[in-house]
């Protein structure tokens, strides 16, 4: 392995990116992901690359669809309310089929909530915030190591498919220091772009991307065609992380921050003579649904830990179809759980 | 009526203290004076874009406002103002407003927030001609984020995403005019102003704007100690430089008729405004004489064509 510094989250996607090829990013200013601006506007000069500050979100996203149709790796950041302005564009890139990576630090919401860490755009991240039939993958970090790792990653299956990759984390990830340690060289996935408008030069004939498709019957393809693209990201890409499960009382589902503080839960309920499970979904979609059925029959029942009202709850719901109980804790609009709440509602469950 | 400074300054404040705008922020100064051209009985809607301002005067159930207050997002300010202005004319027109006095509309955004990704809200306001008063307090970066650049930001400033290094001499683009952008809208009222001396431009300009009927739009310097780097005290001193040296010049069109307002007799050069502030610290280094000369080019240009534009009215 190669170097091992102490840097922010932030700092980490930012020189994750350039790692792993990146040499367009396109932003604009929101608290807490800023420093991924400050960083590549010092950084992509270095590395022969372009750093573009958009006058807005809005311009920021279609700056990556822009550089992405041209064969570039590009980026973009935000926090949730400027990827709402995203929206737009992130079903567009779908559409056309174009590799895109787009990191969102999630801040509360809804509206101009607050800066503090939440999840509560798990819905529009894997369900699809924008308009159409698509899935983007997204990606669910729960470290600085982590967010380095998967930011190289997210470059890779976003050239492999033809997809946009979206990073998600929070406050928390993005602006805590921790150590990150560096691979010398970065494994990039060598995409045959010969898709995209690099200008014909008289020789060939000339490429065309779009997302409009008038006659039904060729939309309707173009359609089966990104789903028959989905379904085989769902049996490549799927990543999880399965903590302690063997016959264990219950098992939590929690992703990004939150699994960390499930980690020291399961520590704490061991010397409380409760064994705990955890289910780490890294890829919120494609969902783990097999980690869920294969351990479906050993807890006693599911608690899902969410930063949100209940939302990948859902999903786990789907995963378990019915096959186990589950319940949820949920703090919202930047409330972190303490380890004791886990595990008094842990403790709820058992005497059930 | 002539300008009494004493009698404004008595005015009841609308603006109240007790926000969290920092010391030597030009902004609030701004404000103040803006809000006190109103007549006492008149009420007012204002509307504020994300940033500095909105943040720091507004944290329900806190809020420095006397008057009615809305925020939404960060793009909508005129918007947002423009809808409210809307509906209490609708509500007029079928007689269910009964209070005395008038209802006047002012939104405020910074120059992220109107120069930047404001400005289709903006400039759709001002064409459809909803009676109101857009003020941009124009600080030159986001400051609010930590100091990013803006396309208000002045060339070679040093700004968090064009940072001063081996590769680059702070912001390489000019500054884009807004003023001249909503003259060109050919509202009744377009003003450029600054709080110098007794703050009567100011307070002149913002009474034609809110008392014209139709829209009317405000550009106001507004100096940031942190992004521009100048102690707190020197705010005074800070903005009758950009005055001075014409880097920030003080003008109005009425119904398309320049006014040039202040012609200093003595103008000065520029780097007098430029090395008052941190943020151009690095243009005084040896070598980049030539820096300084293209700065002060673009401000005599500028400058230039203003007096043309008024002397061909």
């Amino acid at each position: 392995m190669g170097e091992k510094l102490l840097m922010s989250g932030n700092e980490v996607i930012a020189e994750a990116a350039i790692r792993a090829g990146c040499r367009f990013y396109f932003g604009y200013p929101i608290t807490p992901q800023t420093e991924i601006a400050h960083y590549l506007a010092k950084r992509m000069p270095e590395a022969g690359g372009t750093f573009l500050q958009a006058e807005s979100e809005i311009a920021a996203i279609n700056m990556v669809y822009g550089a992405s149709a041209a064969g570039a790796r590009a980026m973009t950041s935000s926090s949730s309310p400027g990827i709402s302005l995203k929206q737009e564009c992130i079903s567009y890139l779908a559409g056309a089929e174009l590799p895109a990576v787009i990191v969102n630090i999630v801040r509360c919401g809804p509206g101009l909530g607050g800066i503090l860490p939440a999840q509560c755009d798990y819905f529009q991240a894997v369900k699809g915030g924008g308009h159409g039939d698509y899935k983007m993958v997204v990606l669910a970090p729960c470290s600085v190591q982590e967010l380095y790792e998967l930011t190289v990653e997210a470059f890779n299956i976003a050239d492999r498919y033809r997809v946009t990759v979206m990073i998600m984390g929070d406050g928390i990830l993005g602006q805590m220091m921790e150590i990150v340690e560096f691979r010398d060289e970065e494994e990039i996935f060598n995409a045959d772009k010969s898709w995209a408008l690099t200008g014909t030069g008289m020789k060939r004939e000339n490429n065309f991307i779009t997302s409009i498709y008038i006659n039904p019957e060729v939309l309707e393809a173009h359609n089966r065609k990104l789903q028959q693209k989905y379904r085989e990201i769902e049996r490549n890409e799927c990543r999880v992380e399965v903590y302690n499960c063997e016959n264990a009382d219950v098992i939590v589902a929690a992703f990004g921050t939150v699994a960390r503080i499930v980690k020291n839960v399961i520590k704490q309920a061991e010397r409380e003579g409760i064994k705990v499970g955890l289910i780490r979904p890294i890829t919120l979609w494609p969902f783990p649904n097999e980690a869920f059925l294969k351990y479906a029959q050993v807890p006693r029942a599911f608690l899902t830990v969410e930063l949100n009202a209940g939302q990948m709850l859902e999903d786990v719901k789907l995963a378990l179809n019915g096959a186990n109980k589950t319940y949820f804790y949920g703090r919202m609009g930047g409330m972190i759980p303490a380890q004791k709440e886990i595990l008094d509602e842990i403790k709820k469950i058992m005497e059930k | 009526m002539a300008y009494n400074f004493k009698e404004v300054a008595r005015k009841p404040e609308r603006f109240t203290g007790g926000h969290r705008m920092c010391a030597g922020c030009g902004a609030p100064v701004v404000i103040r004076q803006i809000l006190r051209a109103l007549k006492p009985e008149d009420h007012a809607v204002i509307s504020a874009a994300t940033g500095c301002l909105e943040v720091s005067t507004f944290l329900y159930p806190y809020s420095a406002w006397k008057d009615s207050f809305i925020h939404s997002a960060f793009e909508n300010a005129a918007a947002t103002i423009s809808g409210a202005e809307a509906a209490y004319n609708g509500m007029r027109r079928r007689g269910k407003l009964d209070q005395e006095g008038e209802t006047k509309f002012i939104a405020f955004g910074g120059d992220g927030g109107t120069y930047d990704i404001g400005i289709q809200a903006l400039s759709g306001a001002m064409e459809r001609g909803h009676d109101m008063v857009y003020v941009c307090y124009d600080n030159g970066a986001y400051m609010n984020t930590g100091i990013q650049r803006s396309s208000a930001t002045p060339m070679f400033a040093d700004t968090t995403t064009s940072p001063v290094g081996r590769e680059s001499q702070g912001k390489n683009q000019r500054k884009k005019d807004l003023t001249e952008i909503m003259v060109n809208h050919h509202i009744p009222y377009v003003a450029q102003t600054a709080a110098i001396g007794n703050l009567k431009d100011l307070y002149e300009k913002a009474e034609k704007a809110i008392y014209t009927k139709g829209p009317a739009f405000l550009n106001v310097l507004a100096p940031c100690p942190r992004g521009w780097r100048y102690e707190a005290s020197d705010l005074m001193q800070i903005n009758k430089l950009a005055v001075d040296t014409c880097f920030w010049p003080l003008y109005e069109v009425v119904e398309g008729k320049y006014t040039v307002n202040y012609k200093p007799k003595n103008k000065l050069p520029v780097v007098e405004f430029l090395k008052a502030q941190g943020r151009f610290r690095h243009l005084f280094k040896k070598g980049n004489e030539e820096l300084l000369d293209m700065i002060q080019k673009e401000v005599d240009r500028r400058w230039e064509r203003l007096l043309s534009l008024e002397a061909s009215n």
